[in-house]
C-alpha cells in the first residue's frame, strides 16, 4: 500500500488573521434598521471604531476616547440603532436585572429583615421582609415577631420566584414576591441555562410562566425566569372562585412549605422530558420562551412515536428536533 | 547549551524551523465551558492555556459580606499549574512567587482594561489552567483571558494580546548586532534574553498600541532594548487580529444558530 | 484587617492638579530623589548591615552567611536567599505572615535583579564542590513606608552586599578551616556587577485621558496611591537592563518606556556614585578606628592566646 504523506494543516480554519481594512470605519449604519431585533449579522468587536460621525449618540457597550468623537465598543456582538442611539448587544453576557422581570432565584444569605438572593446577576438580589405576602394573606405592617421568624418564610438554599420591584444605584435588584403567583417553589425541577443578554436561553416575553398539558403527566408547570433559571414543577389545582375575600384560603399555610407533594412517576418523566426539551433548544441556539417550549416538548413526543426503538443518537435527536421547532415557528 | 544560537546563526532559521518574526500557530476556541461565564481555549505552539471567566458577582460568604471593594469590580486571577505541563512533573505550590507574579501581572493589566466601574462591589473570576508549557506562558495566559474575557461580555476598551520577543545573535555575524526573535518556545526561552510585552492594542484607526505588561527578567543591552520593543508591539499587533478572527468567527457561528 | 487609608478626592485631586504643573508637595523637581541617606552599623566587626533612608522611607538590611551543604543540582554555587519581611511597624496595612501584593512584587523584582542577573557571584561561596559552601542570606525589613519602596530595597541589598565580608577559609586536603573574624581579615564578596531600581510613576495630563502621561521619579506614599501606573526598570551604570516590569496599570508608549530606561540610567549612575563615595567613607572611618584601637586589639590577642598555655 501505498503511502502518501499529507502537508500538516491546521485543525481549524477560524483563525483567519483579521486585517483591519478600512471598510469597518464607514459602515453603513443609516441602512441598520431600527429597533430591538435588528437582523444585523455584521460583529463588532472590543475596541472597534462603529463611527466617527457625530451625529450618533452612544449606549450600552459603547465608549468613546476624550481626545476624539468616534465611537468605538467594549463587547463583541452585534450593533443595536435606537433612532440616534447606538449600543451593541453582546454575544453573550451575564443578566442585567430590569424592572418588571420574572426571575427565580436561590436564598443565599439571610438576613435580619431581608433575604439576600442569587439571581445570577453581577449582585446579589434584595428581598424585604415587607415585600413578600404573609401567610394568611394578612395585610399588616411586619412586626419584630416577623423578623425572628424570617426563617419561617424563607431559608437558605430555597427556591423562589419573584418579579424585580426597582433596582439600587449600584444596579442590584430588589425582588417583591406580592402576587399568588410568586412565592416559594416546590415539587418541580430546576435548571439553569443562558439568561438574558444575547445568544440563546430564555429572552423576555408576553408570558414567562405557562402550562403545558402533557401526554401522560397531567398538566406541568414551567416557569422561565428572565436571567436564566427555569422551574418545570406539578401544576397544582387552583380553587376557581377565589375571591378577594377568600384570599386567605389561597395563601394559606402551604405556602411557605418545603414539603413536596406526592408526584407520580408520568408526571416526573413529562417534567423530564420538557427539560430534555429546553436542554436542546439550549444548544441548538434556539431560544427559549412559552412557544420554543410547546414545540419542542411536541416535536419529542412525536419523534418517541416515530422511533419506537430508540434508535436515534441523541445529536441526531436533537437536530431533528431543532428543525422541527423551526418549521414550526 | 548554545544550540539555538549556532544554529540560528547559520541558517537564519530557528529551532523549530520559524524566521525570527515568524510566530507560532495560534489557534483558539471560545466558548468551550459550558458551566463558566466566559471561557477559552488557546494554543500557542505547544503552550496550552484553558481559561474559565465566572462573574462579574458578588463574593459570597468570605469576610461576612463586607463591601470593602469600593466602587469597581475586582478582579481575581487564579493560575493553576498541571503538574504534567512541563518537561518533568512537578507539583508547584500555589505559594510560588512566580505564579504569584503572574497572577498579579493579569489581574492588574485587566483591572485598568476592564470597564469594571459599570459592576460595583463584584468579582470577576479569572481561572486559568495550564495543560502544557513551551515558553511564552505569560504571553498566552494574557491572550485566552482576553478571549474569555469577550466571551463573558464584560466590557474592555480593547483587546490586551502579548507576544515575547528575545534578542539572539546576529545572523550576521560580521556585525555587532543582535536580532530580535518574535514568539519564543521553551528551549528559546531557557537560553535568550527575552521579554514578554502585552499592548492593548487600538482597533483599526484607533491611534497607536499601549504597552500595558513589560516583564523582563534576563540581562540585556540597554540598546537592544528598542529594537525588541519593536518587534514585539509588532508582533502585539499580529497576535490581535488573530485573536479577533477567533472571537468574529465565533461570533458568525452564533448569530448563524441564533433564531429570532 | 486594617487598610491602607487612602487619600480623599480633594487630596488626590490636589495632588494631581499640583503635578500637572510640575509641582510636587515637598517642591521636588519630578525627576528628583529625596535626600538619599545610607548608614552602615558603627560596630566595626559587623559587616553587611544597612540603613537606608530616602525621604521618610526606611530599609534595613542585614546580611548574615553560614556554612551548609549546597543544592545537590548545584554543586559548584553557593546558596543566596533574599527575604523580605514588611511588618506592620512599616505600614498599618501590612500584617504579619499575610502575604499581599507588595510582598510579592518586591521579593519578585529584587530576585531578578540581584540574583537572576548574576550580580553576587554565588560560585565564590562554594567551599568544596557538592559539599559544602556558604549559605548567604538577605533579610530585608521595611521598617518604614513613605513610598518608593523598591528602589529603596534594591539600593540597601545592594550596598549591603557590596560592604558585607564573609569569613576567611582555607583548605588543606580534606579540612576546611573557617576563620573568624579575629583571626584573619574576612573577605568581600564577588560582585559581578551592581543593579539598581528605579521606579517610574506615571500620571494622568489631562482627566480621563491616558494619551500624555507625566512620569515622576521616587514617589511618596501619597502620590504613590494616587498614580495609575508604574514601570520598574533595574539597571547598572552599563546600561545593562537586568529587570522591567510593568504589571498592568496605565497603557504607555513604546518610546516612552525607552525615554524612561534612558532616564533611569542616569539615576543608577547617581546610585553607583552614592554607594562608592558612602562605601570608601565607611572603608575610611574604619581603619581609622582600627588604628586608635590598633595597639589595644593586639594586646587582648596576646592575652587570649597566652591563657591556653598557661
Amino acid at each position: 500500500m501505498a503511502i502518501t504523506i499529507l502537508p500538516p494543516a491546521p485543525a481549524h480554519e477560524n483563525a483567519k488573521a483579521y486585517h483591519g481594512d478600512s471598510s469597518d470605519n464607514d459602515m453603513d449604519i443609516d441602512d441598520l434598521p431600527s429597533g430591538h431585533r435588528s437582523t444585523t449579522t455584521n460583529i463588532i468587536t472590543p475596541g472597534q471604531t462603529v463611527t466617527s460621525d457625530p451625529q450618533w449618540m452612544r449606549g450600552h457597550g459603547t465608549f468613546a476616547d476624550t481626545d476624539s468623537a468616534a465611537i468605538r465598543s467594549t463587547l463583541a456582538g452585534t450593533l443595536q440603532k435606537t433612532n440616534k442611539l447606538l449600543s451593541i448587544v453582546p454575544l453573550r453576557a451575564r443578566y442585567t436585572p430590569e424592572i418588571g422581570d420574572l426571575v427565580i432565584g436561590r436564598i443565599v444569605e439571610v438576613q435580619s429583615r431581608r433575604w439576600k438572593v442569587d439571581v445570577a446577576a453581577p449582585l446579589l438580589a434584595n428581598l424585604l421582609l415587607s415585600s413578600i405576602n404573609l401567610p394568611g394573606g394578612v395585610l399588616r405592617k411586619r412586626t419584630s415577631v416577623d423578623e425572628l421568624n424570617i426563617r419561617a418564610f424563607f431559608g437558605e438554599g430555597e427556591l423562589l420566584v419573584a418579579e424585580v420591584q426597582s433596582l439600587f444605584q449600584d444596579g442590584s435588584a430588589s425582588l417583591h414576591t406580592r402576587s399568588l403567583r410568586y412565592g416559594k417553589l416546590r415539587n418541580g425541577y430546576f435548571m439553569s441555562v443562558a439568561g438574558m443578554g444575547g445568544g440563546a436561553g430564555v429572552v423576555r416575553a408576553k408570558r414567562q410562566i405557562f402550562t403545558v398539558q402533557t401526554r401522560s403527566g397531567g398538566e406541568v408547570d414551567v416557569l422561565l425566569g428572565v436571567n436564566g433559571f427555569i422551574w418545570i414543577a406539578k401544576h397544582v389545582a387552583e380553587k376557581e372562585d377565589v375571591g378577594i375575600n377568600r384570599m386567605e384560603e389561597k395563601v394559606g399555610e402551604s405556602m411557605y412549605s418545603s414539603q413536596n407533594d406526592e408526584i407520580e412517576g408520568g408526571t416526573r418523566r413529562e417534567v423530564a422530558a420538557i427539560a430534555g426539551g429546553i436542554r436542546i433548544l439550549v444548544a441548538g441556539g434556539v431560544k427559549v420562551e412559552e412557544g420554543t417550549v410547546r414545540r419542542a416538548y411536541e416535536a419529542g413526543l412525536e419523534l418517541d412515536e416515530r422511533e419506537r426503538d430508540g434508535e436515534m443518537m441523541d445529536s441526531e435527536r436533537g437536530s431533528a428536533v431543532v428543525e422541527m421547532v423551526l418549521a414550526g415557528g | 547549551m548554545p544550540l539555538d544560537t549556532s544554529t540560528y546563526a547559520l541558517a537564519h532559521l530557528r529551532l523549530d524551523g520559524r524566521r525570527w518574526n515568524e510566530l507560532r500557530r495560534l489557534h483558539a476556541q471560545i466558548s468551550t465551558q459550558a458551566a463558566a461565564d466566559g471561557s477559552s481555549y488557546l494554543e500557542q505552539g505547544n503552550t496550552k492555556v484553558l481559561c474559565t471567566v465566572s462573574g462579574p458577582q458578588e463574593q459570597k460568604g468570605g469576610r461576612g459580606g463586607a463591601r470593602d471593594q469600593g466602587n469597581e469590580a475586582k478582579v481575581d486571577v487564579e493560575m493553576n499549574i498541571a503538574a504534567f505541563s512541563g518537561m518533568d512533573r512537578k507539583r508547584r505550590a500555589r505559594s510560588d512567587k512566580r505564579v504569584q507574579e503572574m497572577q498579579v501581572t493579569i489581574a492588574s493589566a485587566f483591572q485598568s482594561t476592564l470597564f469594571t466601574h459599570l459592576f460595583p462591589h463584584s468579582t470577576i473570576t479569572v481561572t486559568l489552567h495550564i495543560l502544557s508549557q513551551d515558553g511564552s506562558l505569560l504571553a498566552a495566559c494574557l491572550n485566552a483571558a482576553t478571549l474569555a474575557l469577550i466571551d463573558a461580555g464584560i466590557p474592555m476598551s480593547d483587546y490586551i494580546s502579548s507576544v515575547t520577543v528575545a534578542s539572539a545573535p546576529s545572523s550576521d555575524q560580521s556585525l555587532d548586532e543582535m536580532d530580535p526573535l518574535l514568539d519564543l518556545n521553551g528551549l528559546e526561552e531557557q537560553e535568550l534574553p527575552f521579554m514578554t510585552v502585552g499592548t492593548c492594542g487600538r482597533g483599526p484607526g484607533g491611534g497607536e498600541e499601549k504597552v500595558m505588561v513589560l516583564v523582563m527578567e534576563t540581562k540585556v543591552q540597554m540598546a537592544r532594548l528598542e529594537a525588541m520593543l519593536s518587534v514585539g508591539i509588532d508582533g502585539c499587533k499580529q497576535v490581535r487580529g488573530i485573536l479577533d478572527g477567533v472571537v468574529r468567527s465565533h461570533g458568525k457561528r452564533v448569530l448563524e444558530s441564533k433564531v429570532s | 484587617m486594617p487598610s491602607e487609608v487612602t487619600p480623599s478626592t480633594n487630596n488626590h485631586d490636589f495632588i494631581l492638579t499640583a503635578l500637572r504643573q510640575n509641582l510636587r508637595l515637598d517642591s521636588r523637581p519630578l525627576d528628583t530623589y529625596r535626600p538619599i541617606d545610607l548608614t552602615f552599623s558603627s560596630d566595626p566587626d559587623t559587616y553587611g548591615q544597612t540603613d537606608v533612608r530616602i525621604g521618610k522611607t526606611r530599609v534595613l538590611c542585614n546580611i548574615s552567611c553560614e556554612v551548609g551543604a549546597p543544592y545537590p543540582d548545584r554543586k559548584f554555587d553557593g546558596v543566596f536567599t533574599i527575604s523580605c519581611e514588611l511588618g506592620p511597624m512599616g505600614s498599618p496595612a501590612w500584617e504579619v505572615g499575610r502575604q499581599d501584593q507588595t510582598e510579592i512584587i518586591l521579593s519578585r523584582i529584587l530576585e531578578k535583579t540581584v540574583r537572576r542577573s548574576g550580580a553576587l557571584d554565588t560560585e565564590s561561596l562554594c567551599i568544596v564542590a557538592g559539599q559544602k559552601c556558604f549559605h548567604l542570606r538577605a533579610d530585608i525589613h521595611i521598617l518604614d513606608h513613605d513610598g518608593n519602596v523598591l528602589d529603596a530595597a534594591c539600593f540597601a541589598l545592594m550596598a549591603a552586599l557590596l560592604h558585607f565580608r564573609r569569613p576567611d577559609v582555607s583548605i588543606e586536603g580534606e579540612e576546611v578551616t573557617v576563620y573568624s573574624v579575629r583571626e584573619r581579615e574576612p573577605v568581600k564578596l564577588t560582585m559581578t556587577h551592581h543593579p539598581f531600581c528605579i521606579t517610574t510613576s506615571f500620571y494622568p495630563s489631562r482627566q480621563g485621558s491616558d494619551d500624555d502621561l507625566i512620569s515622576v521619579l521616587d514617589t511618596t506614599l501619597q502620590e504613590e496611591q494616587c498614580r495609575t501606573g508604574s514601570l520598574t526598570i533595574s539597571l547598572n551604570r552599563h546600561g545593562e537592563v537586568c529587570n522591567i516590569a510593568k504589571y498592568g496599570g496605565v497603557g504607555i508608549e513604546g518610546l516612552s518606556v525607552l525615554t524612561c530606561v534612558n532616564a533611569s540610567l542616569e539615576k543608577a549612575k547617581m546610585f553607583d556614585r552614592l554607594l562608592k563615595e558612602r562605601l570608601a567613607e565607611d572603608e575610611k572611618a574604619r581603619q581609622a578606628k582600627i588604628g586608635a584601637m590598633g595597639l589595644e586589639l593586639s594586646a587582648e590577642n596576646e592575652r587570649v592566646m597566652e591563657r591556653p598555655v598557661g
